[in-house]
């Protein structure tokens, strides 16, 4: 007997499109089931074929893979599908969920190259050796007064010191 | 043949000391000392002294 809370789920659940309502009637959430159950015992025929429809399998006798129950663009599909209803937590893992995609935003940064966490890049060698040539020239700049003075004193005509 | 007697005027390179690479060329002739100014690098915005480069390979 359901309860009043479970009855309204259900009434949520009719409200959903009956692409999603299929799939979810095939592929239930193991987050749905009460609490201390076993979610194997409450496997549909579809899940005990494929525990997660968004993913390539290996066939445990011929060893071979095989390809996701759903192409990834009928997942994208779902997940838009779902999405727009609020219910994509309920869909099996995949790699077009929104969770999935902004972790893998994080780590690629700004699809520039070396703005992801723990990414570099080589750069220019004038890019490279930048930090060391404007840290010479502040020197030389600080030592310049000095140099001045000390060019005044000695006297154009008898300075020797010439770069090369 | 004889050879090409050396040029009595020479073009010098007067180069920054602030350490920039920025240079100013004058000539100059081959008997006088070797020439420094303080001069304006545009690339510090300021006077620097601009000293004479050695010239490699004689002439």
């Amino acid at each position: 007997m359901a309860t009043a809370a479970a009855q309204k789920h259900i009434q949520l659940a009719l409200g959903l499109p009956q692409r999603l309502r299929t799939f979810l009637a095939r592929y239930p959430p193991s987050s749905i089931l009460p609490e201390g159950a076993n979610p194997e015992e409450f496997q549909t025929a579809y899940q005990k074929v494929a525990p997660n429809p968004f993913q390539s399998t290996k066939h445990p006798v011929t060893g071979k893979w095989h390809e996701p129950k759903y192409s990834l663009r009928r997942q994208a599909e779902l997940v838009k599908l779902a999405r727009k209803h609020n219910v994509e937590e309920l869909l099996p893992f995949t790699v077009k969920g929104t969770e999935y995609k902004l972790a893998k935003r994080v780590e690629l940064g700004l699809r520039v190259k070396g703005t992801g966490v723990g990414q570099k890049v080589k750069g220019h060698k004038y890019e490279r050796q930048l930090g060391a040539k404007m840290e010479k020239r502040r020197q030389a700049m600080l030592d310049m007064p000095e140099l001045i003075r000390e060019w005044k004193k000695v006297g154009k005509r008898n300075w020797t010191k010439f770069p090369k | 043949m004889a050879k090409k007697p050396k040029s009595r005027v020479l073009i010098v390179r007067l180069v920054s000391m602030a350490a920039t690479g920025f240079f100013y060329t004058f000539t100059r002739p081959r008997t006088s000392t070797p020439m420094s100014m303080l001069k304006y690098d545009p690339i510090v915005r300021r006077k620097v002294l601009f000293v004479e480069q050695k010239r490699r390979g004689g002439s």
